[in-house]
Parts: structure tokens; sequence; C-alpha cells
């Protein structure tokens, strides 16, 4: 029957696809989400994790990442970045250089060098903080500070739209003609322990911000985190994950 | 307050003898008679700038002898210029809720469902509940810088309903705020023509 023919061949081309998307994927991506604490309607701390393995071949380097969250958390509402850091400041003095008002969040990476033959990896501590806003978007610079054995500031930009916060991850020099440094893993914890400061009739006040704010009501399914990862070859990766609702008590 | 001599198009056609009206001295009906000169005298500098289409209207009636009269089927338009110094309730994700009182032309208290989002556009649900009924009203503005302590906001509101008196309100005007990012505060000014 024709009916029959075209849903076969819609179903052989739905399978090649797979294969040459599976054939194209260098690299696999794993994600992960948090809140601590996770109590509905509260502000909490939010992290994310991933991991890039590359399948029997050398890392390609992460160009950019597109993180998916649901639209509804609370991240403009946090009350961090209450100030902004510009990119000229990262660059030059590093994250002491930038407003204690303006940080997000903090975390690590870790990085894998190509020296020779051998992968070497780095442990790199990261900084996030809110940049100048242009466009009326929040936007989220993470500086990078590696130390052994390479030395070097790296200072990634983000944007954080509506559900979605955007990395652009420029290419890391490591040796002469070594490749590009491969981000490996990454950690990224947005809220938590910072310090803020404000004016209270006329004195400095510290006190600690808010945090991403968690609606009162969970999805169905849980909250939900989507990723997709370019890399410099041209090939991408996805992965999800989900934050289960918190148990009633 | 009341001017009349206002001619309305558009909504109700051929409606003759429109009243404005002010929130403070919506229950004088003495003074919907007054000459639009000894108006301007009695109005607040604020209330009269809103006011001045209604009084230019009004001199050019009296300018051509037409007497004003006010008809029974007669739309009324509430001038409102309120600003609400409101604190936060609630917050569920990118929504917070803020309470407080409103003062100006048509005083009272205000629920302001407020969100934030991420996107450079913040929108507001309220309801500003007075004597003699309540206002809803919806609207949306531009934040100016996302990394300021607090932020302005400027942008457009429309009457969504009304109950008691306000039942059959409606039109729009223009919505102002501040939105202080770190304790959630709101304050909120509405400039807009009502009829009601």
């Amino acid at each position: 029957m024709p009916s029959r023919s075209l849903f076969a061949l819609a179903a052989l081309l739905v399978c090649f696809a797979c294969l040459v998307a599976s054939a194209n994927a260098g690299q696999s991506a794993k994600i992960d989400a948090t809140f601590t604490p996770e109590r509905l309607g509260a502000a909490t701390t939010m992290s994310f994790a991933f991991q890039i393995t590359a399948e029997g071949q050398d890392p390609a380097a992460l160009t950019a990442m597109d993180i998916a969250y649901p639209r509804n958390l609370g991240f403009a509402t946090s009350g961090l970045g209450l100030a902004a850091c510009s990119q000229a400041t990262l660059e030059a003095s590093g994250p002491p250089g930038c407003p204690a008002n303006s940080q997000m969040g903090y975390g690590s990476a870790v990085v894998e060098i190509q020296i020779g033959p051998v992968l070497v990896k780095e442990t790199v501590s990261l900084a996030a903080f809110a940049g100048p806003s242009p466009d009326g978007y929040l936007h989220l610079l993470v500086c990078a500070t590696g130390i052994f054995p390479v030395q070097a500031v790296v200072v990634l930009a983000g944007v954080l739209l509506p559900g979605h916060l955007k990395i652009v991850i420029p290419p890391i020099p490591s040796l002469p003609e070594a490749p590009y440094v491969a981000v490996a893993q990454m950690h990224l914890t947005l809220g938590g322990h910072l310090t803020y400061y404000e004016e209270v009739a006329g004195r400095t006040v510290a006190y600690r911000p808010a945090g991403v704010g968690l609606p009162g009501r969970c999805p169905r399914g849980g909250f939900a985190f989507a990723a997709t990862f370019a890399f410099l070859d041209s090939s991408s990766s996805r992965a999800r994950t989900v934050v289960p609702c918190p148990h009633h008590r | 307050m009341r001017l009349s001599g206002e001619r309305r198009r558009g909504r109700f056609p051929g409606l003759r003898g429109t009243v404005q009206q002010q929130g403070r001295d919506m229950h004088s009906r003495k003074r919907e008679r007054l000459r639009a000169g000894s108006l301007a005298r009695a109005l607040p500098p604020i209330a009269l700038l809103v006011s001045a289409a209604g009084v230019v209207s009004a001199a050019q009636a009296r300018a051509t002898g037409r007497t004003t009269r006010r008809s029974a089927h007669a739309a009324r338009v509430l001038n409102v210029r309120d600003e609400g110094h409101l604190r936060f309730i609630h917050a569920s994700g990118s929504l917070l809720i803020d309470e407080g009182h409103a003062s100006g032309t048509f005083p009272g208290s205000v629920k302001v469902r407020f969100v934030y989002d991420g996107e450079p556009n913040v929108s507001a649900q309220f309801t500003i509940s007075g004597s003699g009924g309540s206002i809803s009203a919806k609207g949306s503005g531009r934040l100016s810088s996302p990394t300021s302590p607090d932020p302005s906001f400027k942008g457009r509101m429309s009457v969504t309903g009304g109950s008691g008196r306000y039942a059959h309100v409606h039109g729009g005007g223009e919505l102002f705020g501040v939105f202080n990012r770190r304790s959630y505060a709101l304050t909120v000014q509405a400039i807009g023509k009502l009829p009601y």
C-alpha cells in the first residue's frame, strides 16, 4: 500500500539520519543540575555541571554552549549581579578587579591540553560576573583562571535569555603548534556563598544575596534542563537532565 | 472634580457633554457646572496638566456659546495619575507579588503581580482598590539597566476590568516604575485616561 511504503521510507530516512548524527558526534556530553535547597517557592543555589567525553579521538575544543532551563526559574529576580564588571577589567585584573556585587557565582573546570602525545589535564577556577548589558538582557562573564601547566586568564561571555543561557568560549591556545585547549568538565554554581554590600543609614553592610527563585509549583516531570555543545570541528553534542520535584514532607 | 464640554467620538459617537472626573472629588456633583476658568484655579498643578485637553475643550465650547449639559448616559473619564510604593510579599520563580498603597487621583490599596524573566521587558498586572470600586490593569515596560540595583522601567498599560463604580472602566495609559532588585520593592506610577 502506498501509505505503508511511505511510512517505511520515512522510518528508513529517520534511521539513516540517526546513523549520520552518531557518526558525526565525536564527543558525547552528560549534564547535571541541582538546587540547594530544594524548596519550592524559595530562593536557591543552582549548580550546573557537564562532562564531555571524546570517543576514540583527540578532544575538540568547545566553542559554545546553550543551556536551556525552565523559563519560570527566577534568574532575573535572583538579586544576583547588582553591579557590572567589564570584560576588559576581568582580563586585566581578574576577579579581584570586579565589584563584589557583580559576582553571580563560582565553580571549576577541567581542561585538556595536548602536549606532544600526552593529554594533560588542568583544573581551572571559575568566577561568574554580571557583565554590562548593551541590549537589555542580563549578560554573564565567566572568568577562567588556570595556573599550571598553562597559566592563563580566559573570559567566557554569555547572555541570559529567558529559558536559555548561551555561553561562547573563545579558542584557548596552549603551546605553539599544539591544538586549542579543550574543556572536558565544568561545574558552575549561581548564588551560594557570595557576599554583597549595601548602604544602610550611611553604613556599609554585608549580606548574602537571595539566589535563584524556584517557582511555587514543580513542573510535571520535574525541572528539565538541556544543553547543546558546539565544537571547533563543527560537531555538536546534546544532553538532558531533570531535577526531580522535591518530596513533600 | 468634573469638566464638561469635551465631546467624545469613536466609542460613544454623538455623545455630548462628557464629564471628566478626578478621583478625590468624584462625589462632588455641584462642581460639574463650574466654568473652565474657575476649575483651573481649583485643580492642583499635576491634575491641571492631565486635564489640559479638557480645559481647552471647555473653553472652546464656551467660546462658541454652547451650553454644557450632563446627560444620564454621559461617559465619565477618570484621569488617573497614581503612584504606589509597594513592598515585597511573595515570590514564585520569576513572578513577584508586591502590595502597598497608591496615592494620587485614585487612592487605594494596590496589589501587583510583577514578572521579570530575563527579557528586557518586564510585565505587571495590578489592581487598585479604592472607595467605590477597583480597577485592574496590565502593562509592560522596558527595563533601563538590568545590572542596576534599582532599574527603572517605562511602558504602556491597559485596563482589563473593574468593579463597583468602575465596572465598565476601560482605556489605558503610561506605566512607569522602579524595581529594587535587592528588596523586590516596587515604585509604580500609572498615568492614564480611563472612561467608565
